[in-house]
């Protein structure tokens, strides 16, 4: 499993340095003077020419990424062309509040999405099943921003029961992290409702109630677990995008993430910041995606022993 | 019972007088929609920053009140200008500290302040208000060491000398960029400046959470006894208006831009006070004339008599909208008054027939800065156009490539508005249609722009005045360079217990005499 996982981890380096490296191509493609994004309307050639110097930006594009990339490679991910301050502490700075937002949502996805995927499958074609999975197909069509500012006027301002807006305390999480996780859980709901009912048809499933198992065991002991391998994969992938900012969800009620920062770091063009974020958030994207690859084989020994 | 009427009126008039007297105390909550990350507005020119610049830092001059009128700040009295027009003798008032307490302010540290802003090695984004200064050129250039056109007379007293006679100069010292740092404080903060900044203004930074909120707190050594009220400002980060209004709405904020939508309903509430006043601002459709197609000034002319700016104005800003007939903010000396002026006024069938003068021009093209699809504003006028036969196309483009495209003049016509920096023509008129200009305006008429020239340093007002309405008539109406729509007025509300708030007509609101009953 070790040498699995050391396997994985070197295979990710070329897509890192890929990442980087589209990333720089597409910043420097982009129309747009980071320059001009500091000093404003007045500010003439020669100020221009001169911040551009000190910041390198005249250097050649190849001698810039490689800049980059060898720093990078040391832990130094520059510093912020805005404010001086390293990327690393600004991006340390802001992701402890993103993971705690996407912790939270996490787990309101998990309890919410698979108990009623759950009862969905079991009580297929009832009328829980049927309106769940109409309230599901709303939850993943409808625009976060719009979910969130209904939130916001219905538990926030009408009833007051949570703040509407800011990151002051847990209680300035609740609302976000119910509006974030609700979104999700619609789509763990479907996914594992799915897989339950494929699973529940399988012969084994059939032996299993054949021998006089409760029907409580038979879903929770043998169904559920095959059942879970592919809703893993949609929460794995789904904890990396969450971790990686929910940009919308943090820009409505003002929380300062990842997703805030890298909204900033893009209208700004701090070219350091954007890389710094890119780059951070692929290798959570790698290490991910490798933890669902690891549960894989948890959950099935078939898989782990190919 | 004569005596006891008498007693009962001084009770009332007392009361009544206390209870207008500004209370002391208190913290404020407004809020941004971005945060802007750093307090030098030698470095970054947005109005946020300029906003936060009025709290920290103090100019040599500055608005009485709500009027564009200037007054002394640092100064003991406006500085005295020699028949010329070139000298102006400056005396700092004794005795100011800077937030630290122990800092001093001396003449040295306006020198340095003019320095670093033209420094060829800072960051100085705002050059242009320090530019009309004897030297500054050289000096900007690397040439020299000292700036020529300043002569300290001793740690109070000093003269400044300009190149040619500027007229605005001392409203350039007014804007927030102009703001007075202490050499020592600057020099020992390096680099760490723009995040913890130190000035002589009535509030001082306590703290700074990024993209969450920003607190001011009274500086206990403020020069003006008894000044600022508040205690302290919390800034919050709310990125959103719509929430914003909420937030205010809930009492967690203490005033609020109000959204034009929810104007009437805000203000027939009756549950707070509304803020309305007039800005420095004019909303446009600027052509330019060095595009193949719009360089052709019937195609101007009819795109300026297609737009019904009434129609306009009403449906995009409803109340806060007033029709523009010039380009320069009436209320401006120079300006014409409001609802004169040389524009164009709407005139559909004459449009009709200068297009089919032009014949086929095909397709006409103006951009959009930012957005993914076309602003309300550019469909009315692209619907507009199309009304009256001109086939107008209006591309989106990305902001920071907008802005890239506009200072090398590529920009062939867009919507746009300009807020201006100072109450002067000459920050409208020499920014769009002076030489080398890098609004993308294309301007090229020789003998206006030499008009410009001779406007910007005469010193008799009236002559100057007239000088600008001149000069706005032949870009307005015989050019057509561009075409003024609507100027917005400022809409704030703010909670019944707060006081004093100042919306200044330069789109700062301001704090220093703000309290909350």
């Amino acid at each position: 499993m070790i040498q699995y996982i050391v396997r994985r981890l070197i295979f990710s380096i070329p897509v890192v340095i890929g990442v980087t490296l589209i990333t720089f191509v597409l910043l420097n493609v982009v129309p747009g003077d980071p320059v001009l994004e500091m000093v404003g309307k007045h500010a003439d050639p020669q100020t221009i020419n001169q911040i551009r110097e000190q910041l390198g930006l005249n250097d050649p594009l190849v001698i810039q990424y490689l800049r980059f990339v060898f720093n990078a490679a040391r832990g130094d991910l520059g510093k912020s062309f805005k404010t001086g301050i390293p990327v690393s502490k600004m991006i340390g700075d802001t992701f402890p509040t993103t993971l705690k937002l996407a912790l939270s949502a996490y787990l309101v996805a998990i309890i919410l999405g698979v108990s009623v995927g759950i009862i969905s499958a079991v009580k297929q074609y009832s009328l829980f099943d049927h309106s769940m999975m109409i309230v599901a197909l709303a939850g993943i069509s409808a625009p976060v921003f719009w979910v969130a500012v209904i939130a916001q006027l219905i538990f926030g301002l009408k009833l007051g029961w949570f703040p509407i807006s800011g990151y002051y305390s847990v209680k300035h999480m609740i609302l976000p992290a119910i509006v974030l996780g609700t979104r999700f859980a619609a789509s763990i709901a479907r996914y594992t409702r799915s897989a339950l009912l494929d699973v529940i048809r399988q012969d084994y499933i059939r032996t299993a109630r054949a021998k006089g198992l409760s029907e409580r065991a038979v879903i929770f002991i043998h169904a559920l677990k095959n059942a879970m391998i592919p809703v893993v994969t949609i929460l794995g992938m789904q904890l990396s995008g969450l971790l990686t900012g929910s940009i919308l969800t943090e820009s409505v009620f003002a929380i300062p993430g990842l997703g805030r920062l890298s909204l900033w770091a893009l209208s700004e063009r701090d070219y350091p910041l954007v890389q710094g974020v890119v780059l951070f958030t692929a290798v959570i994207y790698i290490l991910g995606n490798l933890i669902v690859d690891i549960s894989y084989a948890f959950l099935n020994p078939r898989i782990r022993l190919k | 019972m004569r005596k006891f009427l008498l007693v009962l009126a001084l009770i009332v008039v007392t009361v009544f007088i206390f209870a207008q007297a500004p209370k002391r105390g208190g913290v404020l909550y407004d809020y941004w929609t971005s945060d802007r990350m750093i307090f030098d507005p030698q470095e970054d020119t947005y109005l946020q920053t300029y906003g936060m610049a009025r709290l920290l830092f103090s100019t040599l001059v500055r608005y009485k009140g709500e009027t564009l009128e200037l007054e002394p700040e640092l100064l003991v009295k406006m500085p005295e200008i020699s028949q010329d027009g070139l000298v102006y003798t400056f005396e700092l008032k004794k005795g100011i500290k800077f937030h630290d307490g122990k800092t001093e302010l001396t003449s040295d540290d306006v020198k340095f302040t003019i320095e670093r802003m033209l420094s060829p090695k800072g960051r100085g984004a705002s050059k242009w208000l320090f530019e009309p200064i004897l030297g500054a050129t050289a000096f900007k250039n690397g040439e020299s060491t000292s700036l020529e056109g300043f002569k300290k007379i001793d740690d109070y007293k000093f003269q400044i000398i300009l190149e040619k006679p500027y007229a605005p100069f001392l409203q350039n010292l007014a804007v927030p960029a102009a703001s007075i740092f202490s050499e020592k404080l600057v020099k020992a903060a390096g680099e760490s400046w723009r995040l913890k900044p130190v000035g002589t203004g009535p509030f001082r930074l306590k703290t700074h959470t990024p993209n969450t909120e920003i607190v001011f707190e009274r500086n206990p050594y403020y020069f003006e006894p008894g000044l600022p009220y508040l205690d302290s400002i919390v800034y919050r980060i709310v990125p959103d208006s719509t929430v914003a209004l909420m937030e205010f709405e809930a009492g967690t904020l203490d005033v609020v831009t109000i959204p034009v939508l929810e104007y009437e309903r805000i203000k027939k509430s009756g549950k707070y006070n509304i803020i309305e006043k007039e800005a420095l601002n004019t909303y446009f459709f600027i052509m330019n004339l060095k595009d193949p197609k719009w360089s052709n000034p019937l195609l101007r002319k009819a795109m300026a008599l297609a737009i019904n700016k009434q129609e306009m104005a009403q449906s995009l800003f409803g109340p806060r909208a007033v029709v523009a007939k010039s380009f320069v903010t009436p209320g401006i000396p120079g300006a014409y008054p409001l609802g004169e002026g040389p524009a164009y006024d709407y005139n559909p069938e004459e449009a009709r027939k200068i297009v089919a003068q032009l014949g086929n021009i095909g397709k006409v093209t103006a951009w959009q800065s930012g957005g993914d699809t076309l602003s309300q504003a550019n469909i009315i006028i692209q619907a507009m156009a199309k009304e009256v036969g001109i086939d107008l196309e209006i591309v989106p483009i990305e902001r920071a490539a907008f802005r890239q495209a506009r200072n090398e003049g590529k920009i062939p016509a867009g919507y746009g508005n300009w807020w201006a920096d100072i109450p002067d023509p000459d920050n409208y008129i020499e920014v769009f249609f002076g030489r080398d200009n890098q609004m993308s305006s294309g301007y090229n008429n020789e003998e206006v722009q030499e008009m410009i020239e001779k406007a910007s340093i005469e010193v008799d007002p009236q002559k100057r005045e007239e000088m600008y309405r001149q000069i706005e008539y032949k870009i307005l109406r015989e050019d057509v360079a561009i075409i003024p729509l609507f100027h917005l007025k400022y809409l704030l509300a703010t909670q019944k217990n707060v006081h004093g708030v100042i919306a200044h007509p330069t789109g700062i609101t301001l704090y220093l005499y703000a309290y909350k009953q």
